[in-house]
């Protein structure tokens, strides 16, 4: 404990330096595709985008999956970034469900059309596992932006801020992914690419107490006050 | 309302000129809103001493002056602090309970441990037939001495008065029959 409260305060007062507001978590989102989109755009440009990508534009439930993974990913972001904020409306965490939802049951809804033309030993076609490292590699830096953003706020509630970031860079990551990658069938989409998605975001959950918490944020002036 | 309204508008001025790096105004908001935080911490952990109290109310100021920056000055401000006072209050909890599952209570023990070499002191014996035989066999002084002071727990000036002897005596005597009676017993159990 530190000695008087009194003393903390003038310790706190004399220590004070100019800080900017957080812009709300909309701006921040922003921000945060000014930093990634030019990554994402240099990466699948040196992977060589899909030949057949205009083809595959003019495939509606393609643009719908693809619409609804990014709307998720910002809406993940936005949410993430809410999260930091005391007192912020917690509504916002709901945002990100109904892309999710549209995505999944898009997906869903190719998968059984799969099975139920090609029968359940072709829509178990051998998958590149590389796929996970992919969506790794296109989430890093929106994954790196995010939480050096994140740890400018306040860490209420950690594993969950971490996870709901994690979902945001792998989101974002795996739109770009599709680009990019040969396109498979459903339900190794399902399994590989919404599978590595949460894969990612539990990972980081997991790991966002050790990221984002007080004792870090409180030490300098804990210490310049005892 | 208008008074809640208004102590608000205060703080959010307060405040506003707290992140521009006005001290006095820095000051101000910290010394009043910690009444206010002290009330609802104590409001909400009643059965917690004046120093724990205290030592939370220092850490809400520190997180308040930590995360300053994510505050909107177009927002109401007390929102903001109840927000991270709750989360304080709810993460102190979850650290007294996580200090608390890694304690182990223990029973203030005799011993240290529970082999034969650290119970030295111990001088219950496990076969009183024994016992009583050994006693029957050391000399008559000596068998007194235990008797009164061991059996009987009389004390050694009582002890003294009824053998007619010194109290330093009927000490020696006891030492002696004690030392006796273990170095039998150990023969026996041999």
């Amino acid at each position: 404990m530190i000695k008087d409260t009194e003393g903390l305060i003038r310790r706190l007062a004399q220590n004070v330096e100019p800080v900017r507001p957080l812009p709300n978590p909309w701006i921040r989102t922003a921000v945060w595709l000014g930093v990634s989109v030019p990554y994402l755009v240099v990466v699948m440009i040196i992977m060589t985008p899909q030949q057949h990508l205009s083809a595959m534009v003019s495939d509606p439930r393609f643009v719908i999956e693809q619409i609804s993974a990014l709307l998720a990913g910002l809406a993940a972001a936005v949410a993430a970034f809410a999260t930091i904020i005391p007192g912020y409306r917690r509504r916002l965490l709901l945002v990100p469900l109904l892309p999710f939802v549209v995505w999944f049951t898009s997906l869903g809804q190719g998968c059984l059309q799969d099975l139920a033309r090609h029968g359940v030993q072709a829509s178990l076609l051998p998958h590149d596992p590389l796929c996970f490292l992919f969506i790794v590699l296109f989430g890093a830096v929106p994954g790196i932006a995010m939480v050096v953003m994140l740890r400018r706020g306040a860490p209420l509630t950690p594993r969950l801020t971490a996870a709901i970031a994690g979902l945001a860079a792998a989101g974002i990551g795996n739109f770009a992914l599709r680009l990019v990658h040969p396109e498979d069938v459903s339900v190794m989409m399902l399994v590989w690419h919404v599978g590595g998605v949460f894969i990612l975001s539990v990972l980081a959950g997991g790991a966002g107490h050790y990221v984002f918490n007080w004792r870090l944020l409180t030490a300098p002036s804990r210490n310049s006050a005892q | 309302m208008t008074d809640s309204t208004s102590v608000d508008g205060r703080f959010v001025a307060f405040m506003r000129a707290a992140q521009a790096g006005d001290a006095d105004a820095y000051a101000q908001l910290m010394r009043e809103i910690t009444p206010r935080i002290r009330f609802v911490v104590r409001s909400r952990r009643k059965f917690l001493s004046a120093d724990d109290i205290e030592d939370l109310v220092q850490d809400v100021l520190l997180s308040v002056h930590a995360v300053r920056a994510t505050y909107d000055p177009s927002r109401p401000f007390m929102p903001w602090l109840l927000a991270i006072i709750r989360n304080r209050l709810a993460d102190a909890a979850r650290r007294y309970a996580r200090r608390t599952r890694q304690e182990v209570f223990v029973d203030n023990l005799d011993v240290t441990f529970a082999g034969e070499s650290a119970n030295s002191i111990k001088e219950t014996y496990a076969d009183p037939e024994a016992l009583r035989l050994a006693i029957q066999t050391l000399p008559d002084g000596q068998r007194s001495a235990i008797e009164m002071l061991k059996l009987r727990e009389m004390s050694l000036k009582e002890a003294a008065a009824a053998c007619g002897t010194s109290i330093g005596a009927l000490k020696i005597a006891t030492h002696r029959a004690m030392t006796a009676l273990r170095k039998k017993l150990m023969r026996n159990n041999d």
